[in-house]
């Protein structure tokens, strides 16, 4: 419903830069994910967004339009918080009505039924916040945020005070009401998995910075920095600083300081870099092994759940070439360059 | 099992005992006193010659008319509607809407101008009565030496003498701005502990600062306002020593503490009447007791109504 633009965005508290010039445009109706650690700025970026923070400098636009100045309430964006802050004193109807009372609607508690019914709260109308259980007060925050029709949903982390399995209902949920809305989102996450399976395009941000913005293949598979590369992936890549001893066993060009290689992409082989197991780890349908050799630590996966390997056990492991992900100096991917076993 | 008990015992002793302790010395017993004399006739010295109703006599007189069968005395009837008027505009304007409005303009300014601000209006409690009430003494002094009238004179208003012409807004006034404070510190640390969360989503759903008040703070507010209801009415019906040091033992600002105060400990002015100033007191309690009970009620009554949480799911 609207197309969002973000040009040089900044926010500085009194010591830190919490966002650090951002630069984004979100399409109408798309689904975008902000993905990053713990305090680099995700929050900060959304609550600007929603006009409860005043950017430092920089400029927010709206269709086109400026908003930098425009206050919270008139900018028509529906946010979900963390915490869901539900208004205690008020019941779940209440709540989903409040942002009607602030605007011309002629039968706002039948709208305000209608998001109970779509986000499916319509049996609990009556209850306080108090009396309702984590993923239940989540659907009343999703439509409350809903109900006014905005122009853009953010959604700060809002998954993550439910536990596992309503975690996986709820992404299946949020994504359908979005679809069937066509409603801009914005999903804030430290949860790579969240961000990969519900977006359009994931943005990876670190301290204030965007790290890459991309689909959740790019990220995955051509991280733009050594970042990117290290934070989406679980178990994650490996990271192989190149020191002498590195580069005597492998073949790549001088100006690499680090080659990556994911843990699935290496595997056991008759041939190739000789490793010691040191500790096996089943997980499920894949075991995970760490093992030493000459690069360093180094952990693959083996698409099994009956370990092959015991600690101690000797052999070799081997990847293709175009696998690997080399980075400089600067923690920058050098494209169209990979490493070779020398 | 027995040194398990007495253990129990001893525990109670030590943990409990000073506490109960005083509980029995400073409230209990006096209470107790206060029942008996005031059934006795003890007047200048402390001796007892016969347990009497009298005092209470002095305080009603039998009446054919009146609904109960007798009539309140006029004294006392003063001091009784004194006391509502006093207790009631000090609390109503000041320790509630003033200390309202005090928290919610000190917790919207920038953090150390709100504190700045705050400290000042604790100010008058932190400093000593008598100070606070010879400030007072000044400021209405009668003459064009007052402070009051220094303001109006340059207003071009002719001087007032507030003790003779308004006496009840003079305690009123002087009493609300030290309670104000206890009112203010309270809610603003209710204030103070409401989610920012809840702010912001309020403000992202199209609430404007009225409205957050309305819907967001005044409801969180609830409980430290019953609170700071009940416990400022009782501080309040039991307060003379602002009063007696502006005042004096004036008739126009009577109370009905002040009323038990004069007629036995105040010096030079008629006291020693112990058995009647322990009849007006054992009435002060009875209203205590049974103002505080019914707003306890009131107040209580939202949580008994609020049914346990259910987690669904
Ligand atoms: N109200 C605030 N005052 C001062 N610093 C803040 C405030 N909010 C956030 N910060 C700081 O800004 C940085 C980014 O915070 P935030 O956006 O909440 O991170 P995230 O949501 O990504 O975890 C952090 O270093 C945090 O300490
Ligand atoms: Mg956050």
């Amino acid at each position: 419903m609207a197309n969002v633009e973000l040009r040089n965005l900044t926010k500085v508290w009194d010591q830190v830069t919490a966002v650090d010039g951002i630069n984004l445009e979100i399409r109408d109706g798309e689904f975008l994910a902000v993905l990053g650690p713990s305090g680099c700025g995700k929050s900060t970026t959304l609550f600007m967004l929603a006009g409860v923070y005043l950017p430092s400098g920089g400029d927010i636009l709206f269709d086109g339009a400026r908003v930098n100045d425009v206050e919270a309430r008139s900018r028509n964006v529906g946010i979900v918080f963390q915490s869901y802050a539900l208004y205690p004193n008020m019941n779940v109807l209440q709540n989903i009505m409040f942002p009607l009372r602030f605007q011309e609607t002629r039968d706002a508690a039948a709208q305000a039924r209608e998001m109970a019914e779509l986000v499916q709260v319509g049996e609990l109308l009556e209850r306080r916040p108090s009396q309702l259980s984590g993923g239940q007060q989540q659907r009343v925050a999703l439509a409350r945020a809903l109900v006014k029709q905005p122009n853009l949903l953010l959604l700060d982390e809002p998954l993550s005070n439910l536990d596992a399995t309503l975690r996986l209902t709820m992404r299946a949920e949020i994504r359908r009401i979005t679809r069937e809305l066509a409603v801009t989102t914005i999903l804030v996450t430290h949860d790579q998995l969240e961000a990969t399976t519900m977006a359009d395009r994931v943005v990876c941000m670190n301290v204030g910075r965007i790290e890459q913005t991309g689909t959740a293949e790019d990220l995955y598979l051509r991280p733009d920095t050594l970042f990117v590369a290290g934070f989406i992936g679980s178990p994650p890549i490996n990271l192989i600083r190149l020191q002498a001893s590195q580069r005597a066993v492998l073949d790549v060009p001088d100006t690499a300081e680090t080659v990556g290689i994911r843990p699935e992409l290496l595997h056991s082989a008759e041939t190739g870099l000789p490793v010691t197991v040191t500790t096996v780890e089943p997980m499920g349908r894949e075991t995970l092994v760490t093992a030493d050799s000459d690069l360093g630590p180094l952990r693959f996966l083996e698409a099994t759940s009956r370990p092959k390997w015991s600690a101690g056990d000797k052999l070799h492991v081997s990847f293709r070439s175009q696998d690997t992900i080399v980075f400089d100096g600067a923690g920058q991917r050098m494209s169209d360059l990979h490493a070779a076993i020398g | 099992m027995r040194s398990s008990t007495f253990r129990t015992g001893t525990n109670m002793l030590v943990f409990l005992g000073p506490a109960s302790f005083f509980l029995v010395c400073l409230l209990l017993a006096p209470i107790f006193v206060d029942l008996v004399v005031a059934f006795t006739d003890m007047a200048q010295t402390i001796r007892i010659n016969e347990f009497t109703t009298k005092q209470f006599s002095k305080l009603v007189r039998a009446s054919e008319d009146a609904w109960l069968g007798f009539e309140l005395r006029s004294s006392f009837y003063r001091a009784l509607s004194l006391s509502a008027v006093y207790i009631f505009f000090t609390l109503a304007i000041f320790n509630l809407t003033f200390g309202l409005i005090l928290a919610l303009t000190t917790t919207a300014l920038p953090d150390w101008l709100g504190g700045v601000y705050r400290a000042i209006w604790l100010l008058p409690r932190m400093s000593p009565s008598v100070v606070y009430a010879l400030m007072w003494i000044w400021v209405v002094d009668p003459t064009e030496r007052g402070l009051l009238n220094q303001v109006i004179g340059v207003l071009g208003f002719s001087p007032i003498n507030m003790k003779l012409d308004a006496p009840i807004v003079l305690i009123v006034t002087a009493n609300g701005f030290i309670g104000a404070s206890i009112g203010m510190l309270i809610l603003t640390s209710s204030i103070r502990s409401i989610p920012e969360h809840l702010f912001f989503a309020a403000r992202a759903d199209g609430a404007g600062s009225l409205s957050i008040v309305r819907h967001i703070v005044l409801p969180a507010l609830r409980w430290p306002l019953s609170y700071i209801t009940v416990f400022q009415f009782l501080a309040l019906l039991v307060s003379f020593e602002y009063i007696f040091l502006i005042m004096g033992p004036a008739r126009s600002t009577m109370t009905m503490a002040m009323l038990a105060y004069t007629k036995t400990l105040a010096p030079d002015i008629g006291a020693g009447q112990y058995a009647y100033g322990a009849a007006i007191t054992l009435i002060l309690i009875v209203i205590g007791v049974f103002v505080a009970l019914v707003l306890y009620r009131l107040a209580n009554m939202t949580r008994l109504l609020m049914s346990p949480r259910i987690e669904v799911q």
